[in-house]
């Protein structure tokens, strides 16, 4: 029996950032798979490589540095750590994949109109061609984020638009040219919380209408249960746990995974003390060789600081790269 | 209830702007008609999206922004008629800790001289009990002696956070602005900085005013919650009463739009529509009635009174203002 193919296959993954003061392991072999119409949520901290992951499946790494030392990203079967640049921006850069950034100020230029900015990705992949028809399909793509008045609002500049507006004039630049998979970088975090729960709305709304694939990278526990199918929770350059999202917050196997869940509070549960993880992440210029959480972990032994723990199928499509998971159950402590 | 240490009596800021191509006087009401009162030792808690006016109140009680209206007492005393004197022992006595420890660090100051700025403003210690202290405040945040030599680069986020607590609590103030103190910390962290914030709270015997968007925080960290829409509070009372039964609509759409770490909730969409007015031209009547689901004829005209609600005696009451309580 053949499973479907997979949208996107991220295989052995490594993205390093070459630095005078040494080699940042910023993405340290990872692998991710994602089919069409799905969502998955990389979770992680700040510097647990979730961004540069992102930044790698774009190619859009910082000139200075950045480089996809090994691996593969197969989006529809073709390998794009082997695409031409002169391709990879014609056909699929903004085309077949697109990105939400997490600021819609900075993401809008202030000089342009929305409709300017939101027609540039159907203009520049020749999606729509004269002015009329421009002005068209950006109208339906308003309509499509749910922007009331598309037809008129399109001539408003960025300043003239409420900050959700704009995130909704944001998702809809990266969706004009119909990808097929959309990376959304924490895309409601600066968001207030009746904002946000739009966005949500919209984000699931697009995927039902269209089927597109996406990527979402946060640190929000919440937005990511709401919105995910499946979960990656990334620590210090590896993905430390994934599976489908009621796993990983019913039985959480990985004791990072199950320290972030026991770490925040949770609405109606009242002024009892949080479980606070000790230390801070590794370095990852020179990461130790055994689990890279191990030194915050509160059931390490001896054997975790010495090698890396093999990936163990905990329930099936649910995997925890941890020495105390047990192949079919969950590690006993929470 | 005991006196309280804290209260604001009607306090407005309206903040003027140039309105229109001839310079038209206009202003933006950021905060307007706000009464509350912090009780000795306890977490008052505002909450509220951005543009509520909760960050303008913080600023107001620290005195760094002058009143349009109303008044602000600690301890009894007026601050805006207090004299010179009365005013700077105020400053002693409330600290603040604020939201980004990337910046509210001065990047060229080693901690030790960060942490003895506000030690030098108010008193004249010998150097060897400077040091002591500084070491000592180190020491209750939970970071070794040896960091008061190095530079807030050198220092994680969550650690720059700590010494910022140690700046607050450097001479021993009674009250403590918590200007959304963890919400620019990663996960993991956050939970320790909470923590931390508790336990001194509990040794030192402060009073917390904190400011932050977080519902889950505000419910798990608060005594007493005020929730504030468009510069007004809109309901108000002892958290858990405020979180168990909440009574304005505004408080059921932010509680209903949390987005929760449970796979099998979801959060309500279309409990609430479209996005918070400005505050330049506050919406007539009830200001949240263009959002609000129930909104009737009278919510577009007159401004709903306060309706008192279950209240003990001895106890902070519970009120929210809506038309709409008991109809």
């Amino acid at each position: 029996m053949q499973e479907p193919p997979k949208l996107l296959r991220v295989e052995n993954l490594q993205t390093h950032i070459f630095l005078r003061r040494g080699v940042v392991r910023a993405v340290d072999g990872i692998d991710l798979e994602l089919a069409a119409g799905e969502t998955l949520g990389i979770i992680g901290e700040s510097g647990s490589g979730k961004t540069m992951t992102c930044l790698s499946l774009l190619r859009l790494l910082p000139k200075a540095g950045g480089r996809i030392v090994a691996g593969r990203v197969l989006l529809d079967g073709t390998d794009l750590t082997q695409v031409p640049e002169a391709e990879m921006a014609r056909d699929w850069r903004g085309r077949r994949i697109a990105m939400v950034s997490q600021d819609p100020l900075t993401a809008l230029n202030p000089v342009f109109t929305i409709g300017d900015q939101v027609g540039g990705p159907l203009r520049y992949h020749h999606l729509a061609n004269g002015r009329a028809a421009v002005r068209k399909a950006v109208t339906a793509v308003l309509r499509r984020v749910r922007i009331p008045s598309a037809e008129t609002r399109l001539d408003d500049y960025p300043h003239q638009f409420s900050g959700g507006m704009r995130q909704r004039a944001v998702i809809g630049m990266a969706i004009a040219s119909a990808p097929r998979l959309l990376i959304a970088d924490e895309p409601t975090s600066n968001l207030d919380v009746t904002i946000q729960v739009q966005m949500i709305e919209l984000f699931r709304d697009i995927q039902r209408e269209t089927g597109v694939g996406i990527i979402l990278i946060t640190h929000d526990l919440g937005v990511a249960a709401s919105l995910c199918d499946r979960i990656a929770v990334m620590y210090a350059g590896r993905i430390v746990e994934t599976g489908p999202v009621r796993a990983i917050y019913r039985n959480p196997a990985h004791p990072y995974t199950q320290a972030l869940l026991a770490a925040i509070p949770h609405l109606g549960q009242k002024r009892t003390r949080l479980l606070a993880i000790p230390g801070q992440p590794p370095s990852l210029i020179d990461p130790p060789a055994g689990c890279r959480f191990a030194a915050r972990c509160a059931h390490a032994t001896p054997r975790c600081t010495e090698a890396y723990p093999p990936d163990v199928t905990v329930a099936s499509g649910h995997v925890a790269a941890c020495w105390l998971a047990q192949a079919g159950e969950r590690t006993a402590a929470a | 209830m005991t006196a309280p240490l804290l209260e604001l009596r009607d306090v407005k800021k309206h903040f003027p702007v140039e309105a229109g191509m001839f310079g038209a006087r206009a202003s933006v009401r950021a905060v307007d008609g706000v009464s509350l009162a912090v009780a000795p030792g306890e977490t008052f808690a505002l909450v509220g999206e951005s543009g509520c006016g909760k960050t303008t109140i913080a600023k107001l009680v620290l005195l760094l922004e002058p009143l349009t209206a109303g008044s602000i007492l600690f301890d009894g005393t007026d601050l805006a008629t207090a004299t010179a004197a009365q005013r700077k022992a105020y400053r002693r006595q409330a600290q603040a800790v604020f939201q980004d420890p990337y910046s509210s660090l001065n990047p060229r100051l080693k901690i030790g001289t960060i942490i003895a700025e506000p030690i030098l403003a108010h008193q004249r210690p010998g150097r060897a009990a400077l040091a002591a202290r500084i070491a000592e405040l180190l020491d209750i945040v939970g970071l070794p002696a040896g960091a008061a030599e190095l530079y807030p680069h050198e220092f994680s986020g969550g650690q720059r956070q700590r010494i910022a607590i140690a700046r607050g609590l450097a001479i021993n103030p009674r009250f403590m602005v918590l200007d959304e103190p963890i919400s620019a910390l990663d996960v993991s962290i956050r939970a320790q900085v909470l923590n931390l914030l508790a336990d001194i709270q509990q040794r030192f015997g402060l009073t917390y005013l904190i400011i932050a968007h977080d519902l889950a925080l505000v419910e798990h960290f608060s005594t007493t919650v005020a929730v504030m829409y468009l510069g007004a509070i809109v309901e108000t009372g002892p958290t858990e009463a405020v979180f168990a039964n909440p009574a304005h609509p505004y408080t059921r759409a932010l509680l209903a739009s949390v987005p929760r770490p449970d796979p099998d909730h979801r959060p309500e969409a279309g409990v609430i529509h479209g996005e918070i007015a400005s505050a330049l031209a506050p919406p007539p009547g009830c200001k949240f009635h263009p959002r609000c689901p129930l909104a009737t004829d009278r919510c577009r005209h007159d401004v709903p009174a306060v309706t008192q609600l279950s209240t003990g005696p001895g106890t902070t009451p519970h009120w929210a203002a809506c038309h709409l309580i008991g109809t």
